[in-house]
Formats: C-alpha cells, sequence, structure tokens
C-alpha cells in the first residue's frame, strides 16, 4: 500500500479518532466517591509491596485476624513489586473502581493522595473503630498530619542508618561501637577503612533509582542546607551545593561508591560500611557473612530523616469499609503485630507500648543493631522536606539529579539549578494554585 | 549504411550477442555489473568472508552472552554472583536456586496462568487477524480502505494511553482479578491483521480467480487455498503474538491481586526485594524457567518463522 499525502493526512485524522475513542472509554476518573462511596464484597482488600520481604509475617498477621474476625476477612493483594507501582495500581483503581481498603502509602506517596482526596482523614474514623492513637509513636503519628488532619497510619517505618563491617573498622584502629560523627570524621576515617579492606569503598550508597535521594537527605541537612524549606527550594544555597560537592569529591576519591544493588555490594563485603534503611536490617543480618553494626548517620543533628511507609485508607470506600479498614490497620500494627513484624524485618516498631513490652526490651537488649533505629528516631532524625515528599515526583527528580553530580561527574552548581527550577515549577503547578 | 543500421548502431547491443557469448544466457549490462559485484563479494575475497564470519561471530556473542550470563548467574550462590574478577562458571555449583524458586513463589501457579493466558490470547489474535485481514483483503465493501487506516491508526496509540479507560470499563463489569479482565482486553489484533493483510494481497491472483472458478466458497477458499499458502507468515504471527503475550507485565498487573490469574512476569517480581536484600541466584533461575518455554517454541518454528519474515522480501 502507497500512502499519498491524502492517505497520510487521513490516517493522522484516523489516529486521533481512535485516540478519542480510547479515551471515551471507561467512566469518571476523579479521586473521591459520590453517594456513600463503593461497596466491597465483605473482604477487606489489603494491597501491599510487602516492604522488606514482609509477605509471609503479613500472610501470618492476616490469619490471626481472619481468626478472630470470620465475619470481616482480610485478604492480602501483591500491589506491586515496590512503593511506585503499589501507587499505579492504586491510582488505576480510583480511576475505574474496585478499590481496596487499605494500602501501603510511603514517604513519597502518601502525601499526594491525600492532597488529591484519595485517602481520607483517619482521626474521626480513630475514634470510631476504638483506636488508641496516642499509644502510636508520636513523630511516626505526626509525619501523616496534613491540614490538622492524618492521612496514614505507620506501618513498616524506617530510618536512614549506617552499616559498618565491624571487622574492618578494628582493623583499622577504628571505634567498633560508634560510626563518624560527622561526614568530615568519615572522610578522615575513609582511607583507613580502605586500606584495611584491600581497597573496597568504605562506604557504598544506592543510586538515584533507589532512593538515593533519601539517603542524601540527612547529609544535606548536616552541612546547613535543604532540599527545600517549607514550599520554597532550596538547592542552589550554600549548604546545599557545600553537600553535593562533598558527595561528587567521595564518590570521585573512592571512599564512596554508587551502586543499584549496594546491600549486596556490602553484604558480600565489597564495601564497608553501607548507607540504607532501617527496613535492610533483616536480609543483611540473614545474608552478611561478617560482624557489622548499625549506627547512627553522621551529625550535626539532625542527620537523618524518617521513610518507610503507613497504611491509608481509600476515601472513595462505604463508611462501613473504612471503619473496617481501620480497624484491621489498628490490628495490623498493634503492640503484639509491630513486635513481630519489626524482628521479622528491622523495620520500627510503631507502638509506645511494643518499646515497653518486656519481651521486646529483651530482643533489642540482645540485637543492638535493631535498637539503632529507636534512638536515633528521638535524637538524631527529622521529617523529610517537602520538595522531595509532597512535590509531584520529587524524589525521583532529585535521585536523577544527585546520579548526575556523584556518577556522571557533572557540575554540582549547575545540576542544581536545574533542580531548583525543575522543582519550582512543580510546586507553582501542583501546589501553590491549591494551598 | 542504412537508416535501420544506423539505429541498430546507436543502440546497446543486445544482450548475449557479444563475441564469446554464444553459449551464455542474456544479461543485460546493469546484470552483469550486478554479478562482478557478486564476485567480488562471493569469490574475490576470503577477507570480505572473514570479514563476514567475524561480524557473525560479534552478533551472536552480543545475543548469547547476556543469555549465558542469565542461566550461570541461576546456578550461582549470592558470593560468587558478585566475585570480583567476574567467574564464568558457578563455583560452587547452586542449582539450590531453582528449588527455592519452585518452594518459594507459586511457580506452578503463575506458570499455569502464564500458559492459559498465552494460550487463549494466541488463539483468539490470530483467528480475529486473519479473519480481518481476510476480509479486508479479498472483500469489496464501503468504506473498506477506511477500516484498513484505522486498523493501522490504533497501531499508532500506545497501550499505556488506554489503559486507564480500558482499566474503567474492565472493573466496570465486575472483571478485576479473572481470566476474561486479562485476556479480552488484550484480544485486539491491529499488528495481526496488517501483517496478514499485507499478506494476502501478495498472494497471486491467478490462485484465487482458479479457486473462484472451480466453485470454492469465499469461506473455504480461506482454509482450503490461502492459508497453505501463507503458513510461514501464519507461524511467524503466531510466534510474535505467543512472545508478546507472554511477556505482557502492566495490564496483568492492574487487572490481577493474586496468584490466582497473575502470570510468570507478576510472580518474578516476587522474588525481588525493596529496602531488603534481592538473592539474584533465584531471581535468574526463575528468569530462566520463564524463557524456556519461549526457547523451546522458537527452537521448534525459527525456520519457519525466518521464512515468514523474509517472505515478500525477494520478488520471485
Amino acid at each position: 500500500m502507497t500512502f499519498s499525502r491524502r492517505s497520510l493526512l487521513g490516517l493522522a485524522g484516523a489516529g486521533s479518532a481512535a485516540l478519542a475513542l480510547g479515551a471515551c472509554a471507561g467512566g469518571e476518573t476523579s479521586a473521591g466517591s459520590g453517594g456513600g462511596g463503593e461497596e466491597g464484597d465483605g473482604t477487606i482488600q489489603f494491597w501491599s509491596n510487602h516492604p522488606g520481604s514482609s509477605k509471609d509475617v503479613e500472610q501470618a498477621i492476616i490469619d490471626l485476624w481472619n481468626e478472630e474476625n470470620p465475619d470481616t476477612p482480610a485478604t492480602l493483594v501483591d500491589g506491586g513489586a515496590n512503593y511506585e507501582e503499589l501507587g499505579q495500581k492504586f491510582n488505576a483503581a480510583l480511576a475505574g473502581g474496585g478499590l481496596p481498603d487499605l494500602i501501603v502509602a510511603s514517604d513519597v506517596t502518601w502525601f499526594n493522595f491525600a492532597f488529591t482526596g484519595a485517602t481520607t482523614p483517619l482521626d474521626d474514623l480513630w475514634t470510631e473503630a476504638g483506636v488508641d492513637a496516642d499509644d502510636i509513636v508520636d513523630t511516626l503519628r505526626e509525619d501523616y498530619n496534613y491540614d490538622g488532619k492524618h492521612y496514614g497510619m505507620p506501618f513498616s517505618r524506617s530510618t536512614t542508618l549506617m552499616y559498618f563491617n565491624s571487622d574492618v573498622l578494628g582493623e583499622a584502629g577504628l571505634p567498633t561501637d560508634r560510626g563518624p560523627e560527622t561526614w568530615d570524621e568519615f572522610a578522615e576515617w575513609a582511607p583507613r577503612i580502605m586500606d584495611a579492606n584491600g581497597g573496597q569503598p568504605a562506604l557504598v550508597v544506592p543510586d538515584g533509582s533507589n532512593y538515593l535521594d533519601w539517603y542524601f537527605q540527612g547529609m544535606i541537612w548536616t552541612f546547613g542546607g535543604a532540599y527545600s524549606t517549607e514550599w520554597t527550594p532550596s538547592f542552589t544555597e550554600q549548604g546545599s551545593l557545600d553537600a553535593a560537592t562533598f558527595l561528587q569529591e567521595q564518590v570521585a576519591a573512592g571512599h564512596i561508591q554508587i551502586a543499584a544493588d549496594a546491600n549486596n555490594t556490602f553484604a558480600i563485603g565489597n564495601a564497608s560500611g553501607l548507607l540504607q534503611s532501617t527496613g535492610s536490617l533483616g536480609g543483611l543480618t540473614d545474608s552478611a557473612e561478617f560482624p557489622f553494626l548499625t549506627t547512627y548517620l553522621p551529625g550535626p543533628t539532625p542527620g537523618a530523616c524518617t521513610g518507610g511507609a503507613g497504611v491509608a485508607v481509600p476515601d472513595g470506600i462505604s463508611d462501613e469499609r473504612k471503619v473496617n479498614a481501620v480497624r484491621f490497620a489498628d490490628f495490623l500494627t498493634n503492640t503484639a503485630n509491630t513486635i513481630t513484624f519489626s524482628q521479622a524485618t528491622g523495620y520500627m516498631p510503631v507502638r509506645k507500648s511494643a518499646l515497653e513490652d518486656p519481651e521486646e526490651a529483651t530482643y533489642l537488649e540482645e540485637n543492638p543493631n535493631a535498637m539503632t533505629a529507636i534512638r536515633q528516631l528521638n535524637e538524631n532524625t527529622a521529617p523529610q522536606d517537602n520538595a522531595r515528599v509532597f512535590v509531584s515526583g520529587g524524589g525521583q527528580r532529585i535521585g536523577a539529579g544527585l546520579d548526575r553530580i556523584a556518577i556522571g561527574g557533572e557540575d554540582v552548581a549547575a545540576v542544581m539549578e536545574d533542580l531548583q527550577n525543575e522543582t519550582q515549577e512543580v510546586i507553582d503547578r501542583d501546589i501553590t494554585p491549591n494551598l | 549504411m542504412t537508416t535501420t543500421d544506423q539505429v541498430r548502431h546507436a543502440l546497446p547491443p543486445t544482450p548475449g550477442t557479444g563475441p564469446g557469448t554464444e553459449d551464455a544466457p542474456a544479461l543485460t549490462a546493469a546484470q552483469r555489473r550486478r554479478a562482478a559485484r557478486r564476485g567480488l563479494a562471493f569469490q574475490g575475497g576470503s577477507g570480505a568472508r572473514i570479514l563476514g564470519y567475524a561480524g557473525m561471530v560479534l552478533a551472536l556473542l552480543l545475543f548469547f552472552v547476556p543469555l549465558y550470563f542469565i542461566v550461570i548467574t541461576s546456578l550461582k550462590t549470592q558470593g560468587d554472583i558478585y566475585s570480583d574478577p567476574i567467574s564464568w562458571l558457578p563455583n560452587p555449583f547452586a542449582p539450590e536456586n531453582y528449588s527455592y524458586v519452585l518452594s518459594e513463589v507459586r511457580f506452578d501457579r503463575y506458570l499455569r496462568n502464564s500458559i492459559i493466558i498465552t494460550a487463549i490470547l494466541t488463539v483468539v489474535q490470530v483467528a480475529l487477524g486473519v479473519l480481518c485481514a481476510y476480509g479486508l483483503a479479498f472483500l469489496r465493501f464501503p468504506g473498506r480502505n477506511l477500516v484498513f487506516l484505522l486498523v493501522i491508526a490504533s497501531l499508532m496509540v500506545p497501550n499505556q494511553v488506554t489503559v486507564i479507560s480500558n482499566y474503567a470499563l474492565v472493573a466496570s463489569w465486575g472483571w478485576r482479578n479473572t481470566f476474561q479482565g486479562i485476556i479480552v482486553p488484550l484480544a485486539a489484533v491491529a499488528f495481526g491483521t496488517f501483517l496478514m493483510r499485507n499478506h494476502f494481497l501478495s498472494l497471486p491472483k491467478e490462485v484465487m480467480e482458479a479457486a473462484e472458478l472451480d466453485g470454492t466458497g469465499f469461506g473455504r477458499t480461506l482454509f482450503r487455498v490461502v492459508l497453505p499458502m501463507s503458513w510461514p507468515t501464519l507461524v511467524a504471527f503466531t510466534l510474535i503474538t505467543v512472545v508478546t503475550e507472554w511477556n505482557q507485565y502492566l495490564w496483568p498487573f492492574l487487572m490481577s491481586d493474586t496468584d490466582a490469574v497473575a502470570p510468570l512476569p507478576i510472580g518474578l517480581t516476587q522474588l525481588q526485594d525493596n529496602e531488603g536484600l534481592t538473592n539474584w541466584g533465584p531471581v535468574m533461575a526463575a528468569t530462566v524457567l520463564t524463557t524456556l518455554p519461549m526457547l523451546v517454541i522458537f527452537l521448534i518454528l525459527q525456520k519457519q518463522m525466518i521464512k515468514g519474515l523474509t517472505a515478500g522480501a525477494v520478488k520471485g
């Protein structure tokens, strides 16, 4: 078939028609619901991406729930390979129906869902379902506070941690009961650590596709910078530039390695230190073939941020489903279950009562690595910057920029300028008109 | 010299009439030039031949090395995977990655689902594709070209654009987490229609006319005349469909909630860990097991597929 200009124009027209026909299919695409919300089938649908290899422990908790609540059974749904995929699946359900009762909402997805009305405020539901919200660890509970209401309950919560090979620290003649207190001290330690481990990097950090933006956030604060102050981006402030320059220099010197699979690099001994989530503790404990310690991130305080995920309830489901979902979320994160979950994965217990539980106290005493995050939460953490967690696509955008600086060796000022402008553009477009 | 001789003199010599060409086939000057070039390529230069083989070996390595690494990684321990320098053979040999996959992930369920989804989609797509193409190629009706243009136009719309509207439609029918919810929206066959129609149009008209003269009906002609002549293209179309549907991820992921209907690519993600630690040995073992059926099918049908893809490339 040969195409004349006329038939090509026809083809273009037909393409538009096909697109229009495709767009006509389906129903409304707004979040939220009208008229009482979507009814379910009597089963609580819990969409999870099983953070920290938690599928088995999640299922065990659900089995307990089902034993105790045969009238409102829960089912575990594979919501995707990571937080972002789960967000995609939830977005599809928001547009097309088939909403779940409870979703895992990460530090970078919960706000957008709350902001667009996709998830519901929980305060009244807590009262109705008899949830003791005061028992939730204050810092973690308040992470989900937006406009005076809470849009999530902490579930798989973490902070960034440093993991160090104890043998290498000992070999290097460095303390084996703490990490570096400042990033400058890390820079002093790094050559000694490398010498003690055959020239392997002193620290491996996940790359921009694996949340480098999250790990770097503590570092940028300690240099006096930030991604943003409230809704004002601050990538181009001197402190931010200094932190990014430090990262670039450390990578260039071989002290820090940026890797796609940082956990494995550390676990097999190809790096002496690791910057990672608390949620990696379970996996590393199982797989590392050497003793390691977990430490705070370097200061000055705050040098680390909270992270991980909570659970949220869609706004578009019926009131009855919402209450049942909150009852289930309360069970999922109650004292006994948060202990079970945290011991299986390495995430932090999210209830105050869990920290006072004698069995948990014994466990933490026997496993000081698990205690580090809990202590650091009160002593060395701060909530994340809006530019990363509340601005749409913030994490991925900053991660890609940091890759350009650390791996690509690009000009720090130019990359940070780009981040400044791109972030401001998104804030002006998506946030400012709705504030 | 007569006028005829003058005209003859002005024209180039008739092919095959030159001295020493009594038994040679008649060739035009252009054909002789082409033959000379071919002679250079295939008779003259052993260097060119070596270059050709080197190119083939390079292409083979390009495809083979990643496959080789997937297979050997599936038989390595976690430490061995990250050994520096890279080891080209598993040391120690770790076949337990395969048993881990079969016990840890409901591999049998995901495999069953993949087979069901792929088999049904392939049958439906091939049947619909052939029938649509046959109609567009041999039926005369008003707006036929417009319909074909719409078919081609739909090829230009990325699947991602229609995902949300399809989701809304299928969810409103209550088809989430069902086989029909996964299969029906994927059953559209613009590519197959396009491929088969163009192939049908390349078939000799005389054969079709002969069938018509023999009184063969329109439907019977398809099965007794057209399809037997279209076997290579049909096999290529079938194989492309099988591989495409076997690897589908986004739509089945959005539609499925449990391992009751989710296919293998979704099962594979169960072996990866976010914020934890991924053991790549089992992931690669599962990848090998997932790829194996496709490889076997391709090896069985590769000759037919290559024939189909090159059909029409050489004018006979």
